[in-house]
């Protein structure tokens, strides 16, 4: 329960990481945001460091800017939507924060206050050198204070329900197996995969991982380190099929739903390419950028870095991606299958310009009358598994199935 | 006829606000989110002005009045906020024979030329202009915004976009990504982006030309509008057609993520007890998020629809028989029903019934309504 005194602390620590005044708030905005909006924003600052306002004036205000800076996000392509009116978004989750821990002993304003700081880190732009995510940390650092009685009990549910999942993986066949190799030298795996763009195993190079040893990732280390967190999740068999879509969860509810099963919820759910180390600085600690990602052109800033977790099941359609690729596998395990580029005439990709990437055919299901000329692709295939790196050259075509309880780390580089 | 208001009214633009510093939080909230039909007040006094026509943008709503001296009275974000005049009447106006605003415009149609004035710079001369050939008799009615002779005015530079002669342009609706016309002969086409079915062509294309909605030949509609992200049409028998995004319910049809937003509402209100809100699937109900094909709607039972109305994201349509319904989103009180909750199903706007007036004209800003009324004596005479 929530006293007054303890949301007195937070909002004096929220404060002191805003500027100290209004005339140190800075609201710079191009003409393309309306003077009514800035009018509207103006309004926000001046209640910030007021005491006349009243707290339903505040969240009433800073409704307004989310609502009609998301209104624009959905505007025109994303690609195309004009940074102004993503950071005025992360704006409105600033203003909107502020106004939920500042007033009121509520225990449910601080999660509300943990999903607002997310969706400005999930939708708007940084502004104010990140404070969305600053003022995050503080929050979770609240969240972390109240909930630690009910970690110990669900601890034995959780391990009980995951032990009965553990399916029989495919067998490799030794001719069709993707080579492995153990910690090559940076010159060999230039000379013998990268240049020739060969797809090979990388082993042993993820060892020193915290992820895998000190803060080895697993149900309830998540959940401690991001429980509270919002995070875009897939629903759905596979990307391609009609019913599939895209919903927002907190990291707590996608473990219980999709990973525990716990309220009879029937479909996939997969946290899939989501840039979850930028929004959670913490699990960062917890991987490395593999070395040989300098053997590429681009800066290091510049490497992509998805997560990919979720249960049993989840599926990737056969497809290809325009970086190379250095999937590396944390927990459980996952069958993977490679065409190359070469064979790209025989697995029909969509005609679509959203799907061109995307192969129409299901790898391990193919429609033979539809698709004839599929079984003739040669391709390569490998179950991989915790500390496995596969390295998938650039445009190489892949499909992914992951046979238990997962989760990989993908980066993509040039 | 008389003219009430819901919804956003932030800056005063359905009635003026009261000094907005006081500190008790139900008065704020009240006067942003306006829940009920409030009359728009401003042409009593001295010069009894009658309001024809009503167009709102997110923060002002611009009165026409168009007998004898027209011109145009702008409320909200700018005027002046004083209870008596009908704000700030735009000297510019005299004269004028239909007007439409933006968040950046004002435009004027004039008989001999079309202006459009920055709102947000105070300047002398309009930032655009272009004259018109004088009409002649025979070319049928005047055109209404934003279509002109030989085209129509964009919302964003270029201002004057041209329209293909064989289209017969009768009338033309702008969404915020799209646009939906209805020519002479009945025929609906549309263009744009079609990332959220707004096009009702059945998939999620863009065109970059006027294309025919397909799914509407045979029928002859009488109007169009659009919302935000969706469509809407009335066909000469009355009936109402939809398509486009349902995100909130403002397609009238069955909306997963409006169903979604309630129980979350619902269940952080009842945020003391432990309950865990599922994520229900009610029996068989097919949800619609995107409806890209136009869907007859049945608005209510047996009603022939005369006239619609569209905001970003909810719609309101008004009856021969003088109702007004809405439905869509509603946080801020623009359905009318003396709430803030959005709905997915035409609810009928009571306040009208109970007061026994019987509504001619609805038109949305992109988060209010204004309606149109007359006492129903006058209605039925």
């Amino acid at each position: 329960m929530k006293t007054c005194s303890s949301m007195a602390t937070l909002w004096s620590k929220i404060s002191a990481v805003l500027p100290p005044g209004e005339e140190q708030f800075p609201l710079q905005f191009s003409d393309t945001v309306e003077s009514s909006l800035v009018d509207v924003l103006k309004r926000s600052r001046r209640q910030l460091y007021g005491d006349a306002a009243s707290s339903s004036s505040r969240a009433i205000d800073a409704q307004i800017i989310l609502d009609f800076s998301w209104e624009k996000l959905n505007t025109g392509t994303w690609r195309h939507v004009d940074k102004e009116w993503r950071r005025l978004y992360a704006y409105g989750c600033l203003f909107k924060v502020a106004a939920l821990c500042r007033e009121g002993p509520s225990a449910d304003n601080v999660p509300q206050a943990v999903r607002t700081c997310d969706m400005g880190l999930l939708m708007g732009a940084a502004i104010m050198d990140n404070i969305l995510q600053v003022i995050v940390g503080i929050l979770q650092g609240e969240v972390r204070k109240s909930s630690k009685e009910e970690d110990d009990k669900t601890e034995q549910v959780e391990v009980k329900r995951l032990k009965i999942e553990c399916p029989r993986a495919p067998v490799i066949r030794g001719e069709l197996a993707v080579p492995r190799v153990k910690c090559p030298s940076l010159e060999s795996f230039n000379t013998n995969h990268l240049l020739p763009l060969k797809p090979v195993i990388l082993e042993g190079i993820i060892d020193h991982w915290p992820a895998l040893n000190g803060h080895r990732w697993s149900i309830e280390y998540l959940r401690s380190v991001a429980g509270c967190r919002t995070v875009p999740v897939e629903v759905g068999s596979r990307y391609t099929d009609e019913e599939w879509s895209q919903t927002l969860l907190t990291v707590d509810e996608f473990i219980d739903r999709y990973i525990l099963n716990e309220d009879g919820v029937t479909g996939l759910g997969y946290l899939a390419q989501h840039q979850l180390f930028d929004q959670i600085p913490e699990l960062k600690e917890d991987i490395r950028l593999p070395d040989y990602c300098c053997l590429g052109e681009e800066d290091e800033d510049d490497i992509t870095v998805n997560a990919w977790f979720g249960p049993g099941g989840t599926v990737s359609p056969l497809h290809h991606d325009p970086q190379q690729n250095f999937l590396a596998q944390v927990v459980g395990s996952k069958y993977i299958r490679l065409y190359s580029p070469e064979d790209t005439d025989k697995l029909y990709p969509h005609q679509s310009q959203l799907l061109h990437n995307t192969s129409q055919v299901e790898a391990e299901n193919p429609d033979t009358e539809r698709f004839p000329d599929f079984a003739a692709a040669p391709y390569l295939e490998c179950v991989l598994r915790p500390g496995d790196v596969l390295f998938i050259p650039v445009r190489h075509w892949h499909y992914v199935r992951s046979l238990e309880l997962s989760f990989s780390v993908s980066f993509w580089w040039s | 006829m008389r003219w009430f208001g819901f919804g956003f009214n932030a800056f005063g633009q359905i009635h003026v606000r009261g000094r907005a510093t006081s500190a008790a939080s139900g008065d704020v909230a009240a006067e942003v989110k306006v829940i009920g039909p409030t009359e728009v007040t401003g042409h009593e006094g001295s010069r009894r002005l009658k309001t024809c026509r009503i167009k709102a943008s997110w923060s002002r709503r611009a009165s026409l009045h168009l007998n004898g001296d027209s011109c145009v009275c702008l409320a909200g974000f700018g005027a002046a906020t004083s209870d008596e005049s009908c704000g700030v009447s735009v000297v510019v106006s005299r004269g004028c024979t239909d007007a439409s605003i933006g968040e950046l415009h004002l435009t004027l149609v004039f008989p001999d030329r079309i202006e459009s004035w920055d709102l947000q710079k105070k300047e002398e001369t309009p930032s655009w202009s272009m004259e018109l050939e004088p009409q002649s008799e025979s070319s049928g009615p005047p055109l209404k915004l934003p279509l002109v002779p030989g085209g129509y005015i964009a919302t964003k530079p270029p201002f004057y976009r041209s329209l293909s002669p064989h289209l017969k342009a009768k009338s033309l609706a702008l969404g915020a990504e799209h646009a939906i016309l209805l020519c002479a002969t009945g025929a609906v086409y549309t263009w744009g982006l079609g990332s959220h079915g707004q096009l009702g062509h059945g998939g999620l294309t863009s065109e970059e030309e006027p294309r025919a909605v397909e799914a509407l030949c045979g029928m002859t509609m009488s109007s169009v509008a659009t919302g935000g992200w969706h469509s809407v049409c009335i066909s000469d028998g009355g009936d109402l057609y939809v398509w486009g995004w349902n995100e909130s319910g403002q397609l009238g049809l069955p909306s997963r993520g409006l169903r979604k937003a309630l129980q979350q509402q619902s269940s952080q209100q009842a945020a003391g007890a432990a309950c865990q809100v599922a994520d229900s699937s009610p029996g068989e109900e097919v949800f619609i998020s995107i409806q890209a094909f136009p869907a007859l709607l049945d608005v209510a039972p047996s009603c022939e629809i005369r006239t619609v109305s569209c905001g970003s994201r909810h719609t309101a349509a008004v009856t021969t028989t003088g109702d007004l319904y809405t439905w869509g989103w509603g946080e801020y009180g623009q359905l009318g029903h003396q709430t803030l909750i959005s709905s997915d199903e035409p609810k009928c706007v009571e306040f009208f019934r109970e007061q026994q007036l019987h509504v001619v004209d609805v038109t949305c800003g992109m988060w209010n309504t204004f309606a149109a009324v007359i006492a129903e004596e006058a209605a039925s005479s």
